[in-house]
């Protein structure tokens, strides 16, 4: 039961990592970011590039992986976004989600469709006994969320720029006219959001060890309703709801009766907090 | 300039009016492809159809149809059963060819099925398992091993072979996992087995650790976990890393070097049922191997093997009896023991699927390699012909 619980946390610390961007992007701007999932497969892809052909380092691949996917959110949204923020909501949704099919064959006929080996060999803590096993990978995973977690609270709750960020949040006209600039927080939102699925995608690859064109797809479905569960808007939500999430999955999958697929699951918990809490957990 | 530019123009179109009438001197016979080139499954039609390519320049170098080059018409289906139809009657309406070839999965070609019977072109599955494919009608056959055959082989080979007595069953949901399942639990019941756990799990699935430790407290024998390499190598190595031991046992949907480079060294021992042997000594099967390495700058697959076999096929029987579709249908029906083939050999056709001997591999060394092979008719064919044991 404790190994269960402890492979479904580290399941959930990937739908977090996924989910926080999409809620960042959506607390500041009320648009769902489709498009997000992209640049956790981009960060792969371009963890894998730098592992195969710069540094055998699994931490240069990780942060260039994310630097990568940072660069690109932020373009996307310049972009994509930007343009479309007037427009009424489904407009920057059906341009984010046409950038999300079309980035999977962009991958497909750039990289190729075949699956890759995200093969990186790394020294870290883990546990072994004969009841409990952590493995490197996983262990690396707990720790890269408790840390990216760690600081969006210091940076949001403890930084001049963390308030800029929560006034932009509350109202963003008003914050403009505080003299805040707002198109540099939407950038640097974008920025943390895009880096976080970035390493997202790395961390996936190595623990799955495959890189593939589609590998965003289930991903996706998963931090949307990682974001209804722990309530739009919300940071701490998104990361108590993924872990929710992945226990609910891991636990539910084990009973043999129970026979749904685990995406069944997920989406039957988006059903029925939208019932019964459509704010989620920690919506505001 | 404007008198210059008309000039140019008009010389421009008699040119394309010379080439076109070159181009219909040269006559062709025409086979269209369909082949998912985009989306999840674009891996496998990329392997499709360069073995189908791969097997028109044979054709081709060795004296075409008749004398008349074989051309190849491919579209991208997407894996899309809606696509697949659409282009299925492209190819017949706009493009007339003589026979239409799936190279997809189970839903796409079961919907281009549809469509050739409906116009009585033959149409061909390659590697789609699923039993309604040929269902379609008398004009549509099968090149791949039927779901009920690969099943019942899977069956035999863990509850006599292995002598399994508890089985566990992790299947991927869609017509390929499904019907696969289903006849390898008939099978297995059968022979004595009892199956201790089941459990579907959707396509695309990559966390199968909670399935996987549910598995190991049933504490099976052997799973069976019907699917494709992607899923099978989370599969195969989040087992090892669970501690799951006991027999691993999967499919044709596991063979692609691919499967073994994701599972790593999680990969060995596990066993496939396939019709791809890559020891095999035979003239057909070694040129495949060499000559797709060579083109792809990749090792070739059981689906890859498919696509080739059933351009090889194909070509034979236009070579025989020409592109009437009652005279190929006909003939496709008493073909036997075609040998011009990758996998195989081809023993017959039954109800319009392929029956050839079927193959258990073992993944040992990182390498797929032969262990067992079935010939009796009981197990090999969908219906045993009458006096066979």
């Amino acid at each position: 039961m404790l190994q269960v619980l402890l492979d479904a946390i580290v399941l959930g610390c990937s739908y977090a990592l996924m989910a926080v961007g999409l809620n960042m992007v959506y607390g500041l701007l009320r648009i769902i970011h489709v498009a997000h999932a992209a640049l956790y497969t981009l960060g792969a892809y371009v963890g894998l590039y730098c592992l195969l052909n710069l540094s055998q380092s699994l931490w240069i691949s990780l942060f260039v992986g994310a630097l990568f996917s940072a660069i690109v959110g932020v373009l996307m949204y310049r972009i994509i976004y930007s343009p479309a923020l007037t427009a009424p909501r489904y407009v920057p949704l059906i341009a984010g989600a046409g950038v999300f099919i079309a980035s999977q064959e962009l991958f497909r006929l750039l990289a190729g469709p075949y699956p890759y080996s995200f093969d990186a060999h790394f020294q870290f803590l883990s546990i072994m006994t004969p009841n409990l096993r952590v493995t490197e990978t996983q262990m690396l995973m707990i720790t890269f969320m408790v840390v990216a977690f760690l600081c969006l609270f210091i940076l949001i709750n403890k930084t001049n720029l963390g308030l800029m960020w929560r006034a932009c949040t509350q109202d963003m006209e008003l914050a403009a006219s505080s003299g805040i600039n707002i198109n540099l927080i939407i950038a640097i939102n974008f920025m943390i959001g895009s880096a976080l699925a970035g390493s997202a995608g790395i961390l996936m690859a190595l623990y799955r060890n495959s890189v593939f064109p589609t590998m965003g797809a289930m991903v996706s479905y998963k931090a949307f309703v990682v974001i209804v569960l722990g309530g739009f808007g919300s940071i701490p939500g998104a990361a108590i709801a993924g872990i929710i999430l992945a226990i609910a999955e891991s636990f539910l999958g084990m009973v043999p009766i129970f026979n749904l697929p685990r995406e069944a699951i997920a989406f039957l918990v988006m059903i029925l907090v939208l019932m019964f809490k459509p704010k989620g957990l920690f919506g505001r | 300039m404007r008198r210059f530019l008309c000039i140019v123009m008009v010389l421009m179109f008699v040119l394309c009016g010379l080439l076109s009438v070159d181009a219909m001197a040269q006559e062709t016979v025409k086979i269209g492809f369909i082949t998912p080139l985009t989306g999840f499954a674009a891996a496998d039609g990329y392997s499709s159809l360069e073995s189908a390519k791969l097997a028109v320049d044979y054709v081709n170098e060795h004296g075409g149809i008749n004398g008349k080059k074989l051309e190849l018409i491919s579209y991208d289906d997407g894996c899309q059963p809606d696509q697949a139809s659409a282009l299925t009657r492209k190819l017949i309406e706009n493009d007339k060819v003589a026979v239409v070839i799936s190279g997809s999965y189970s839903s796409p070609s079961r919907a281009a099925a549809v469509i050739c019977q409906q116009a009585k072109v033959p149409f061909t599955s390659t590697y789609a398992v699923h039993p309604s494919i040929v269902e379609a009608g008398e004009y549509c056959h099968r090149i791949g091993m039927a779901a009920p055959i690969q099943g019942r082989v899977g069956g035999y080979f863990a509850a006599r072979e292995l002598g399994a007595k508890r089985i566990a069953l992790l299947i991927m949901n869609n017509d390929f996992g499904v019907s696969l399942a289903e006849a390898f639990k008939e099978t297995a019941l059968k022979l004595g087995a009892e199956i201790v756990y089941e459990k579907k799990y959707p396509l695309g699935e990559t966390e199968f650790r909670s399935y996987l430790n549910a598995i190991k407290a049933a504490d099976p024998d052997l799973l069976y976990a019907p699917g494709y390499y992607n899923e099978a190598a989370n599969i195969v190595s989040q087992a090892r890393e669970v501690g799951l031991r006991c027999w691993l046992m999967g499919d044709e949907g596991y063979d692609s070097p691919k499967f073994i480079e994701l599972a790593k060294t999680a990969a060995n021992g596990v066993f496939i049922t396939t019709d791809l042997n890559r020891d095999s000594d035979r003239p057909m099967t070694r040129y495949f191997l060499e000559k797709y390495k060579e083109r792809t700058n990749i090792d070739a697959d059981m689906v890859g093997a498919s696509g080739f076999d059933a351009v090889m096929l194909v070509s034979h029987i236009l070579n025989k009896v020409g592109t009437k579709a009652d005279d190929i249908i006909r003939y496709w029906d008493t073909i036997e023991n075609f040998e011009d083939c990758a996998t195989g050999p081809i023993i017959t056709f039954q109800e319009r699927s392929a029956i050839r001997p079927m193959d258990i591999q073992i993944v040992l060394n990182n390498q797929f390699r032969y262990f067992y092979r079935y010939y009796e008719p009981e197990i090999i064919y969908l219906n045993p012909p009458s006096g066979g044991k």
